[in-house]
Order: structure tokens, then C-alpha cells, then sequence
């Protein structure tokens, strides 16, 4: 077990390791020049000694890979180095802002995606082929299919008509400090990331349930005479929550792609927007930084629900 | 016999091919039968079919030009007004006034936008782009997964440990980022290579699933009979494996075509989509602004986006059922 421990968490380094060396050279060898977008100038129209002194304060006019190689055991000691687009802000000062608010976004959606998904799920597949389980997965073929901006504008367009709250939001509350102004701007983004994010998760627990109420196991346990909620929740659900795990790196990287549009949608200042505008204004420090990090999380999911394995099935604990 | 009769006999063992009308008519009865077994499916096929023929006839079907900026004249309009009329009335000096933010009518069955332009015309020729993202996006993938999947699965050990790592790497990024990677580095923003980037970006997936397909098929005992009477490698791959996987080439390729256009959409929601061509993605991000009066463009171009991804939805899945049932959940 150890060793095994020991071979995922190398091999999610190593992963980790070559999502930042690909970003760094995506980012590099191909064109577009960041001094110029830091001085707000477009590449190409002027070649005067401002954009060259840019140049060297950025670090740019180095071969490629000593800046690699720099970028690289900085990064080994956590020092990510400066944003390009704010001098005066360190990329840990800028992840430092952001991250909290893509954090509490992205717990509510997961939050709501989860409520929904796992009761509906279980719901259609313990009435299966009847009117619950027909709704249900109608809904979830739709939400699979609906872009997650679609399904967002259409519940903003609700809540202007029905006039159900107030919209805008007055300053950047956190959830801690002014909980009751977070939760308005966060609703109607939870609620369409966890629309669209759990449907997957729903559909997969929907068939693995059906799955695993066929087993024998669960006859045997039936004949018994024990209570039908026994036999779901202890010794259906339990089988049948495996795969839904097995993809849950999956999930969090479809999240975490519907917050760059979410974030983007309603003005939250998170990881996703600033990926997103720091890709747009050539910051390479950020973007390197936010995707290495980003791809940290699926990484770090993906490894932990490996391990958890072990915990919920002893089937695959010698693995 | 020798290795070369052997080789010429295996070769040998291939089917007539009946005549053209009989083959379309066999055609045309495996679709209904595929709609009866798989009405989902079929509800599917018949969405993209109307897709593709709108896409293809939406210069007839669209009934106007959808870049056409639609005018009326002007009942107020006074050939020298003074300030204060124009400060009452800004469209005082115009001859003509165009007919914006319409609600739908007979005439513009969808309404207009904030230049007068009419949504159906649009929303008609935005299937366009979706079909050609999806379909070509899909193909690339697939194409390239091919590619990657044989060489992967068939040179196991240091090759296939590499491409390995190199898949769970593009998997960590989360797909839209991917390809905002690409298209963002290299500012390439036409529609052919935002095409491109979205195929690469999905060779992650395709290379893992076709790699699955080959890797049963390669332990097989035509692949070992193959093998033993000395044909090549490169003849092994395309004349024994290649036919052996067309069922998940073409699982692959069909159920990720909804993707493909989700992301395209995506991307031309945010402004950094491909340019162009209209898109849905960027409909509906024009449409936000104004979502409350006029919510038309959102709504009707939010509609198309969904039902053309629940058609290729729909029917990828159905397909994958009946081509190959154990690919569930893929």
C-alpha cells in the first residue's frame, strides 16, 4: 500500500512537472510579445528601447531555456515571481485574491450539483422505467446538452421578470464577511455550474445502481427480509458510489472549466476569470502559474480518490 | 503451403459486394431499424439531419440575408432640424430608421437584433459553424487518436509509457482551458484552426479509447495467425486491426461531436471564438446585454446550441449501445 501511495503521488508529479513545461514553451515559442502588451502597445508597432528595457526588466531577452530553467527552480522553491501586467503584485498575491472566491463558488456548485444529483440518480434508478426516472433523465440529457452560459442567462432573464432578488451586488463580498450578498451573486451561477456540471454524475449513478440491484448479493439481502432502505443505502449505494468516484477528476475539471465562463459572466474575480484575462493580456507568470495550479486540483483529486479506493472497497486494496 | 500461399489466401476471403441499389436500399432499412430499436436515437439522427439541411440551405431556407440591416422610413423625419427637436428625438434627420430589437412577427420570425438584422436569418446560418466545428473537430481526434492509439497500443513498453503521460497531462487541464492554451498562444482565430486546436485538444480521450479497442483486438487469434505467416506490421494495422475497431471509430467520433460544439460556443461566448462565420455562442453573449427587454437573440440561439448537441448526444449514445454496449459510460 505504501508503495503504491508512493508510485501515484510520484506519478501525479511528474503530470504536475509536464503541464508547466507546456505551458511555459505554448506560451513562449509561439508569437505575441508581453512587453508590448504591458506597455498596451501592439506587437510589431514600434521597436523603440522602452519595449527592449521592457524586455530585460521581464526577464525576456534571455534564451528560452534559461528563462525555462530560472522560471523552473523558482517555481521548485515557490517563488512564482511577479505578474507582468501589475509589476507590484506578486503571482502569490494575485492567486492569494482570487482563489478564495473561486473556492466558494466552486464548493456551492459541487454543494447543489451533489443534492441533486445523487437523490435523483438513486430515485431513477430505484423507479426505473417509471414517470420519476423518465423526468429525471429527460432533465439530465438536457442539462448535458444546454452550454452552461445559456442555462446562467436564462436564469438571470427568470429572476429580472419574476423579479425574485436583486442582481447586482455592491462590492466583492465573500461568503464569511456578507454572507447574505454572496449568496445573490453566487446563486444563479451555482445553480447553473451544478446543473450542468452533475448531470454526468447523475446518469453514471443511475446505471450503476441498476447495476449492482441485479447482483445477487442484494437478492440475498432482500430475502433476508431486510428493510428496502437498508439494501440501497448499505449494500447498493456503496457498490455502486465507486465508479461515480473513479471520475470525480474528471467532474472537477469540468467545473472548473464552466467557472472560467461563470466567473467571467458575473463579474467574480477568481481563478477562471484571471486565467482568462491574464491569457488575453500575455501575463506569463499568472497563466503559468493558474494552470499549473489548476491542473494541481485534478491532479490532487484524482490521486486522493485512488487512495480513497482502499478505504470504501477492500476488493482493490491490493492493488 | 507456404507463408506466401497463406498470406494469399487470407487476402482472398473477401465478401461480394452486392450491387449499388440493393446496398442503399440495405441502407435505408438499417436506419429504420436503428430508429425502432433506439427511438432516442433516432429522435437524434432526424434533429441533426434538420441541422445539416438547414446549414447547407440557409441561404434559401434562412429568407433573408442574415448580415442585412432592415429599415423603415422614418414618419418623423425633417430634412433640417433644429437642436431641440434632434435633443427630443435623435432619429429626427434620418430618412429612415432602422428597425431594431423587434419582438417576433410574421415578417421577422425570430425578431431583430440592435442593427436591424433578422435572428431566424441568423440563427439559420449559425448551424454552419456548429456542424463544421463539431464534425471536424471530431474528425481530427479521431483521426489522430488513431494514429496515436496503434502506435501506442501495438509498440507497448516505452513508447506506449509516454504517450501515456503525455494524455494524462493534456487530462489535467481542464478542456476549455486547453484549448483557450492554443488558440490564446498562438492568436490563430480563423475557423480552420480553431478546428484544429479543438481536435488536438480532444486527442487526450480519442487516444484513450481507440488505444482500449486495440489493444483487445491485437491479442486475437486472426492478428497472431496474421503475425506467424510474416505479414507487417503496417499491413497487420490496417488490413486486420483497422477494420476490427471501426465500431469505436465510430463511437468515438460521434459521441464527441456535441462536445466539441459546446466548446466552440464557449469560446465565441467569451469573444475569443473563431471569426467569420455567426455564431450561437456569440448570439448569445450579444443577447446578454439587453436580456431583460429583448431576450430573443439569447433565447433562440440557446435553443439551436442545445438541440443541435442533444441530437449528436442522442444519437451517439443510442449508437454506442448498439455498436458496442460494453463502451457505456465512455
Amino acid at each position: 500500500m505504501q508503495a503504491y501511495i508512493i508510485r501515484r503521488v510520484v506519478g501525479g508529479a511528474i503530470v504536475i512537472f509536464m503541464v508547466g513545461t507546456f505551458v511555459f514553451f505554448m506560451m513562449r515559442v509561439l508569437p505575441g510579445d508581453p512587453a508590448a502588451a504591458a506597455l498596451g502597445l501592439d506587437a510589431g508597432s514600434t521597436s523603440s528601447e522602452a519595449l527592449n528595457a521592457r524586455r530585460a526588466e521581464l526577464g525576456l531577452d534571455k534564451p528560452i531555456l534559461q528563462q525555462y530553467g530560472d522560471w523552473l527552480w523558482n517555481a521548485v522553491q515557490l517563488d512564482l515571481g511577479n505578474s507582468f501586467q501589475n509589476r507590484a503584485n506578486t503571482v502569490w498575491y494575485e492567486i492569494g485574491r482570487t482563489l478564495p472566491y473561486s473556492i466558494e463558488l466552486g464548493l456551492l456548485i459541487v454543494l447543489v450539483g451533489f443534492t441533486v444529483a445523487f437523490p435523483v440518480g438513486l430515485i431513477a434508478a430505484v423507479w426505473q422505467d417509471r414517470w420519476p426516472d423518465y423526468v429525471f433523465r429527460t432533465l439530465a440529457i438536457l442539462a448535458l446538452a444546454a452550454p452552461v452560459f445559456w442555462t446562467a442567462s436564462i436564469a438571470t432573464l427568470a429572476v429580472l421578470r419574476l423579479e425574485l432578488f436583486r442582481i447586482e451586488v455592491i462590492g466583492q463580498p465573500h461568503l464569511w464577511n456578507d454572507p447574505g450578498a454572496a449568496i445573490t451573486w453566487y446563486l444563479i451561477p451555482a445553480l447553473a455550474g451544478g446543473f450542468a456540471g452533475t448531470a454526468a454524475t447523475m446518469r453514471l449513478l443511475r446505471s450503476q445502481m441498476l447495476e449492482v440491484l441485479r447482483q445477487d448479493y442484494v437478492r440475498t439481502a432482500r430475502a433476508k427480509g431486510l428493510r428496502e432502505s437498508i439494501v440501497i443505502f448499505q449494500h447498493a449505494l456503496r457498490n455502486a458510489l465507486l465508479p461515480v468516484l473513479t471520475v470525480m477528476g474528471v467532474t472537477v475539471a469540468t467545473i472548473i472549466g464552466s467557472q472560467v465562463v461563470l466567473e467571467n459572466m458575473f463579474n467574480i474575480p477568481g481563478i477562471g476569470n484571471k486565467v482568462l484575462t491574464s491569457f488575453l493580456g500575455r501575463d506569463y507568470p499568472v497563466t503559468q502559474a493558474l494552470v499549473v495550479l489548476i491542473a494541481v486540483f485534478v491532479v490532487v483529486t484524482n490521486v486522493v480518490v485512488d487512495l480513497l479506493y482502499g478505504f470504501i472497497d477492500p476488493r482493490v486494496r491490493l492493488a | 503451403m507456404s507463408a506466401a500461399d497463406l498470406t494469399q489466401a487470407e487476402g482472398s476471403g473477401q465478401i461480394e459486394q452486392p450491387p449499388l441499389p440493393a446496398r442503399i436500399a440495405g441502407g435505408v432499412k438499417g436506419v429504420l431499424r436503428f430508429i425502432r430499436r433506439k427511438p432516442l436515437g433516432g429522435l437524434g439522427l432526424i434533429i441533426v439531419v434538420v441541422f445539416v439541411f438547414a446549414a447547407i440551405l440557409a441561404p434559401w431556407v434562412g429568407r433573408y440575408d442574415p448580415d442585412f440591416e432592415f429599415t423603415t422610413e422614418n414618419p418623423d423625419y425633417k430634412l433640417n432640424p433644429t437642436v431641440a427637436e434632434i435633443a427630443r428625438n435623435p432619429d429626427i434627420g434620418s430618412p429612415q430608421v432602422v428597425n431594431k430589437f423587434e419582438a417576433p412577427s410574421g415578417e421577422h420570425w425570430f425578431g431583430t437584433d440592435a442593427f436591424g438584422r433578422d435572428i431566424y436569418a441568423h440563427v439559420i446560418h449559425g448551424a454552419r459553424l456548429s456542424l463544421i466545428v463539431g464534425l471536424g473537430a471530431s474528425f481530427i481526434a479521431v483521426f489522430g487518436g488513431l494514429i496515436m492509439g496503434m502506435i501506442s497500443a501495438y509498440y507497448a513498453g516505452f513508447v506506449d509509457l509516454v504517450m501515456q503521460r503525455i494524455i494524462d497531462m493534456l487530462q489535467a487541464i481542464p478542456f476549455l482551458i486547453l484549448v483557450l492554451t492554443f488558440t490564446e498562444t498562438t492568436g490563430e482565430r480563423s475557423v480552420a484552426w480553431v478546428v484544429i486546436w479543438l481536435g488536438i485538444g480532444g486527442l487526450a480521450i480519442t487516444t484513450r479509447l481507440i488505444r482500449a479497442g486495440v489493444l483487445a483486438v491485437r491479442e486475437s487469434e486472426f492478428v497472431m495467425a496474421a503475425r506467424v505467416v510474416g505479414a507487417s506490421d503496417l499491413r497487420i494495422m490496417l488490413r486486420h486491426v483497422l477494420p476490427n475497431i471501426a465500431a469505436v471509430l465510430l463511437i468515438t467520433f460521434s459521441i464527441g461531436i456535441g462536445a466539441y460544439i459546446l466548446v466552440e460556443s464557449t469560446l465565441s461566448f467569451l469573444g475569443v471564438g473563431p471569426q467569420g462565420l455567426p455564431s450561437w455562442g456569440r448570439m448569445v453573449a450579444d443577447g446578454r446585454a439587453i436580456l431583460d427587454l429583448h431576450p430573443w437573440l439569447t433565447v433562440f440561439s440557446g435553443i439551436s446550441l442545445t438541440l443541435i448537441v442533444l441530437g449528436f448526444n442522442l444519437f451517439g449514445d443510442a449508437l454506442r449501445d448498439v455498436l458496442d454496449p460494453r463502451l457505456r459510460g465512455a
